[in-house]
């Protein structure tokens, strides 16, 4: 079914033009205008420290959406996005603020655990197709919250900082953490690790047979399984890779950006589900969906800075960015009719059209 | 500790779980049963809540946010409707978008409408009363959790045995059907299978209104960002563990009330908060892993 969720570039274009225009009604329809609103978005994502701040947000938007383009290019819909993240940010953070020794080795050793910890919570998804038939779509989402859960009993209770009325967890000491770039005065050094994800995903994607064979599962699964393609096996691997960054990008979201586990902020932004949009737009190809992913990020913290200044909520990014997919998705753009339908085959005058289901 | 788990505050408990999440299976269900792929109903509960309580609160009426809350969620549902069934877009894309776009409206209205972030209580948000019904209401363990309920809590138990009629017993029940199960025979025959898949569409809006109207003005009398947590989708799941079959959808629905129930009643008894809320969670995965097998539809319709 992904296989048609190919959107040419026209199509992206207009829906964006669409979510836009229809952000701009909602805005006015509420009472403010909506040129001066989006005047702010801009303003406050491209400017100053909104540049910073955008570009930090990729981490975490471009970061989730490379995770779930894994297992969507070959047609496994991981909904779970949010309870790897969290699980992997767990785990990662606990190696960053009780594991001994030096700051480097703390440090990468935090983000294996993370890794570890997503790719884990992602296997069980994995390993409900393969062997109880559960569908992955289902089974990765309702494990999201079960892992909420874990998360949430372990910062509060064993792992609670007793010093701060919030439930968090002591922060990681300074040394531990991930350093900032000196780029737009102070974007995490984890902006690193996700042009490491971008390339290896793009060389794996166009360069190797296993790129190839998850694109042709993707597309047709029964041709791939004819082919000789294991695709149990190829479920597991994607599933675990896309836990993987899940769990890295958790890690971040602590260790490189806000330093202390606090219950529920992670999954408050709604990152793992930006990122899904974002793959969605982009295909799951990779370097679009770092244009996408800037997109989006520019859109949710010039969000925030129109609601410090015109007090319009920023959660009309959240609306632009589901309009986007819902007109691309539902074909609300341009008539893709002919090209939905294959069975309606061109036959020469005078014969007798057959057209329909099959 | 066990002993006083099991008596009639419990199931009281229980049908408060059980009642949105009913109502919301109800709608998937007759959407599964005329071939269409419904995974929106979480985000059509969260605008049925928000509708509901915004009516409730402009009109000073329950009954009149019941009534916004079906119409707007109606209309909302009309996204899907055209989107997956006239220009024929792929239904799970089309169902997550529908729900962020749902959570995106509503945490997005909640402050520019009624100026507060997070939740929304007023006094002037008039909730649902529960109507007893005299004698059967004052039956031992029973009365109180089955004869004492909401208007939407009545007609998600009416509609148990109602959908059963009109889909097993009656000739636009046995067309929808055959909508779902062979469009291409039923047009054939001259069903127009658009028709019926809008209305089975529509008609989930409407079941949804209903169950985001119970969460919002009759489980508690507020408006919460994000306050389906779930629901929808555990809707989404009774729908597949009970077959599209209403006696399995209410015994699939009753299954994960019982586990919030308890969940809900454990916490009581001292279980922390945070482990007591994902019950019905695992209990739903368990309950799938279970039931395997069940699911070459779903497994079909995202394997290519």
């Amino acid at each position: 079914m992904m296989s048609q969720s190919s959107f040419d570039r026209l199509s992206v274009a207009l829906s964006i033009v669409a979510a836009l225009l229809i952000g701009a009604a909602v805005i006015a329809l509420s009472g403010t205008n909506p040129l001066l609103a989006y005047g702010e978005m801009v303003e406050g994502a491209l400017t100053g420290s909104g540049l910073r701040n955008t570009t930090a947000r990729m981490i975490p938007i471009v970061g989730m959406g490379l995770a779930l383009s894994i297992p969507f290019r070959a047609g496994v819909i991981n909904l779970g996005g949010e309870g790897q993240m969290v699980l992997g940010g767990l785990a990662g953070t606990l190696c960053a603020i009780y594991l001994p020794g030096p700051p480097a080795l703390v440090m990468a050793a935090s983000i294996v655990a993370g890794a570890v910890a997503g790719a884990f919570w992602a296997f069980l998804a994995a390993a409900g197709q393969i062997w109880l038939k559960l569908p992955i779509l289902i089974s990765s989402l309702l494990l999201a919250y079960p892992a909420r859960a874990i998360t949430s009993y372990l910062v509060r209770f064993p792992f609670a900082d007793p010093t701060v009325t919030s439930s968090s967890t002591v922060p990681v000491p300074d040394a531990n953490r991930i350093p900032k770039l000196p780029l737009f005065g102070g974007v995490s050094a984890s902006l690193v690790l996700l042009a490491f994800f971008l390339v290896a995903i793009a060389i794996f994607n166009q360069r190797t047979v296993a790129g190839y064979e998850t694109r042709m599962t993707g597309l047709n699964s029964r041709f791939s399984r004819y082919g000789g393609v294991g695709v149990d096996r190829q479920v597991v691997w994607v599933m675990l890779a896309s836990g993987a960054i899940a769990g890295v990008i958790g890690t971040h979201l602590v260790v490189g950006e806000t330093y202390r586990f606090l219950d529920g902020d992670l999954v408050a932004s709604g990152f793992a589900w930006t990122g899904l949009l974002v793959t969605l737009l982009a295909s799951h190809r990779p370097l679009p969906l770092l244009a996408a992913g800037a997109f989006f990020s520019a859109l949710q913290i010039g969000g925030l800075a129109m609601q410090r200044n015109v007090n319009v909520p920023w959660q009309i990014a959240l609306v632009v960015q589901a309009v986007v997919i819902v007109v691309l998705a539902g074909r609300f753009v341009l008539s893709r009719r002919q090209r939905a339908q294959p069975e309606e085959i061109p036959m020469a005058e005078g014969e007798l059209t057959v057209t329909g289901e099959v | 500790m066990f002993d006083q788990l099991f008596d009639g505050a419990l199931l009281e408990s229980v049908f408060r779980a059980l009642i949105p999440i009913l109502l919301a299976a109800i709608g998937g269900l007759v959407c599964e049963r005329a071939g269409v792929f419904q995974i929106s109903l979480e985000g059509m509960m969260l605008v049925g809540a928000f509708a509901a309580v915004a009516g409730s609160y402009l009109g000073q009426s329950a009954l009149l946010g019941v009534t916004i809350a079906m119409a707007v969620t109606a209309l909302f549902s009309l996204i899907l409707g055209y989107g997956a069934v006239t220009r024929r877009g792929d239904p799970i894309v089309l169902g997550v978008a529908v729900n962020l776009l749902a959570l995106g409206l509503t945490s997005f209205l909640l402050p520019q409408l009624f100026g507060v972030r997070g939740v929304f209580q007023h006094p002037r948000i008039d909730g649902l009363d529960r109507l007893a019904i005299p004698f059967l209401s004052d039956l031992p363990l029973i009365g109180q959790a089955l004869f004492n309920l909401t208007i939407p809590g009545y007609l998600s138990l009416l509609a148990i045995p109602l959908i059963w009629l009109f889909l097993f017993r009656t000739p636009i029940g046995l067309r929808l059907r055959g909508v779902g199960e062979r469009p291409a025979s039923a047009e054939t025959l001259g069903v127009s299978s658009t028709q019926y898949k809008y209305a089975a569409v529509v008609f989930s809006g409407l079941a949804c209104g209903l169950a985001g109207a119970q969460l919002a003005l009759g489980n508690v009398v507020q408006f919460a960002e994000n306050m389906s947590s779930g629901r929808g989708w555990i809707a989404v799941v009774a729908v597949m563990l009970g077959r599209a079959h209403p006696a399995g959808v209410l015994g699939a629905s009753a299954l994960f009330g019982f586990a919030e129930g308890l969940g809900f009643r454990l916490q009581g008894n001292g279980l922390p908060v945070q482990i007591t809320e994902a019950l019905p969670y695992v209990v739903t995965l368990i309950a799938l892993a279970l039931a395997r097998k069940r699911f070459q539809r779903i497994l079909e319709l995202t394997a290519a």
